[in-house]
């Protein structure tokens, strides 16, 4: 069963001065699965991607990827080993193209140096997978036509689908998807929806922080609800829906 | 294309095109300084045509060894996004370790000495920049400026590294290579100049190759969002140091060839006016451009040459704070970024390249797409 598990969240805890931004905050992330966390604004959901991706250092606690222990781990190591994410508010990289932000997505699965590519030694082979794979990405999230434009300057929900191409041209085997929806009009959001699903069969694990709960109900398996930095729910999307704690975190308590 | 319904709206978008273009064209200035520009550049002509020749020549000798420098530089401050105003500090490292290798040891060979200068900025650029680039903006600024002071103030206080008061070394001899050796610079010398450019443009190779590859997007990356790219792969810390060393290798074969081909030394060229001279000419250039770091040498080491021989006779009677004309080419400095960053961020060799694309707007849309399918392979 544990060969199962590809994200394991032992008991995180994160403190900003006295405030407790994750409190003890424990939960598994199955492979193959698409697992979703909500929780109103604040309560810490970007917090804990940070952590869990070596942005931020947590307190205490452990983070296991494949049962590797990367609760000290670098950002970058983290994307070797498999786990890439994209942003709440998108950090497209300025003056790159569609095609070179996917480019550097291909980053964590390629080598060659500073003195390998100045002298081009050995370059040549390497590059060309680079390009064919950022091109393969690009045309799976619908942006084939636009990779020679300026990632910057795509509408919106085109620069969402292109943060997320260059998260998926590291070949990851989980994919951290920070408010995939915010922004994005009805159809962009159905659109997402079916390329999260495709992502999924395709053998990518998804956990996703959403506040479109018609998108959290509709994809995923499961769904973790935190409320100031507490898992205060757990299970089924329907399940979740009709937990008491969950309507009054949402809306207040019942007068 | 979609409603092909209504014959008039390819019309209405095509007029829609038209006005989006002519909005575009009269927010951007760049025109006007691009003429400005070529205007003093052919105005002035009357006043150098004098010198050509000898003077073309050494002023083109001394831009291609600052070229060096500043392509380096571009790579670091341009691409990277990481400032440094001490590398006058590693040029000064260079020419030091050349000089005092080919004067002190008889028959020590120039060339060796040479790498050997540029080995030992680099090693010295990898102990600095290891702590010094955990910083970021200003305080790298900062930091990196420090450097370049205590450097400069260490060479004229310590006398035992010259034996002279202004740290001066003279008498470095003439490269040499393979029994051939290259007549001093003091007349123009034919000799240094390819050298030296041959140099340049290997260098300029270099970092074409590099940027175009996935090293090159990584700095990119880097400059434009640091937790982006990090997360995306890139080992931020790991390429800050590398291009900061690349740049401080590159800083001190400039320094070892200034050496031996002005054949004399001294703290002094070595000091924060340099530092400053080598960001101004990365802007003016054209900052994160490939061939800006070459076009900014360029143009600064003309503009800073004509200058220094036409003041004193523009004006002969001048307030005490002018009286070195070197002090005037530091009040230019400032002035020249000061417009570049107002009105021409992208640097001269943007500019022009925009010329020729001035009287067909569609240009920039075609080179875009050229540039996404111009990758080796693609």
């Amino acid at each position: 069963m544990a060969d199962d598990i590809i994200l394991e969240v032992d008991n995180i805890t994160k403190m900003f001065g006295g405030l407790a931004a994750l409190k003890d905050v424990e939960f598994s992330v199955p492979r193959g699965e698409i697992k979703a966390v909500i929780g109103p604004n604040g309560a810490g959901k970007t917090t804990l991607f940070d952590v869990l991706t070596g942005v931020q250092r947590s307190t205490s606690g452990r983070v296991f990827l494949k049962g590797i222990d990367i609760t000290r781990t670098k950002p970058h190591r983290i994307t070797e080993l498999g786990m890439a994410r994209t942003f709440q508010t998108v950090k497209l990289f300025e003056s790159m193209t569609a095609l070179e932000n996917a480019m550097v997505g291909c980053h964590s699965w390629t080598k060659r140096g500073f003195i390998s590519n100045g002298l081009l030694l050995w370059a040549f082979a390497e590059e060309h997978r680079i390009y064919q794979h950022a091109f393969e990405v690009l045309k799976d999230v619908g942006l084939g036509t636009r990779a020679a434009e300026l990632g910057t300057n795509l509408p919106y929900g085109q620069m969402r689908m292109l943060e997320m191409a260059r998260a998926l041209a590291s070949k990851p085997e989980i994919l951290l998807l920070d408010e995939p929806a915010a922004g994005l009009n009805p159809y962009e959001t159905g659109e997402l929806s079916s390329l999260l699903l495709k992502v999924r069969e395709s053998g990518v694990t998804i956990l996703i922080v959403e506040h479109d709960m018609g998108l959290v109900m509709d994809i995923s398996d499961e769904v973790v609800v935190l409320d100031y930095g507490e898992v205060i729910a757990r299970g089924t999307p329907a399940e979740v829906q009709n937990d008491p704690r969950v309507i009054e975190a949402y809306l207040g308590i019942e007068a | 294309m979609k409603t092909s319904g209504s014959g008039n709206l390819p019309a209405t978008a095509n007029k829609r095109e038209k006005e989006k273009s002519l909005k575009h064209m009269a927010r951007d200035n760049s025109d006007y300084v691009i003429l400005l520009v070529v205007a003093l550049f052919l105005l002035t002509v009357p006043i150098w045509a004098d010198y050509v020749s000898t003077f073309i020549m050494d002023a083109m000798i001394e831009a291609g060894i600052f070229a060096i420098v500043v392509i380096g530089l571009n790579v670091l401050f341009g691409y990277a996004g990481q400032i440094s105003l001490g590398n006058a500090a590693f040029v000064g490292i260079g020419a030091y370790t050349t000089a005092l290798l080919c004067t002190r040891i008889t028959g020590f060979p120039t060339w060796f000495a040479l790498i050997l200068g540029g080995l030992l900025a680099g090693l010295i650029g990898l102990v600095i920049g290891i702590p010094v680039l955990r910083l970021k903006g200003h305080y790298l600024a900062l930091a990196t400026l420090a450097f370049g002071l205590i450097f400069t103030e260490l060479l004229k206080t310590q006398n035992s590294v010259s034996n002279q008061s202004n740290g001066g070394i003279g008498g470095i001899p003439n490269f040499s290579v393979f029994g051939l050796t290259l007549k001093s610079k003091i007349m123009s010398s034919t000799g240094y100049y390819l050298l030296i450019w041959i140099i340049a443009l290997l260098v300029v190779l270099f970092t074409i190759n590099l940027i175009r590859s996935r090293v090159g997007r990584g700095l990119r990356a880097l400059h434009s969002s640091e937790i982006a790219a990090d997360t995306m792969g890139v080992n931020t810390k790991n390429y800050k140091v590398k291009v900061f060393v690349i740049s401080a290798v590159l800083a001190g074969l400039c320094g070892g060839l200034w050496a031996l081909s002005s054949g004399r030394i001294e703290a002094s060229m070595f000091d924060l006016r340099y530092s400053i001279l080598f960001v101004t000419m990365v802007v003016i250039g054209g900052m994160g451009n490939i061939w800006g770091g070459m076009m900014g040498a360029i143009a600064l080491t003309f503009i800073t040459k004509i200058l220094e021989l036409q003041i004193p006779q523009w004006i002969p009677t001048r307030p005490s704070w002018l009286a070195d004309p070197g002090n005037i080419a530091v009040v230019l400095y400032g002035l020249l970024l000061i417009l570049f960053m107002l009105f021409l961020p992208k640097g001269i060799t943007f500019g022009l390249s925009r010329l020729g694309t001035i009287s067909r707007r569609g240009g920039s849309r075609v080179k875009d797409r050229l540039r996404a399918i111009r990758y080796r392979g693609g």
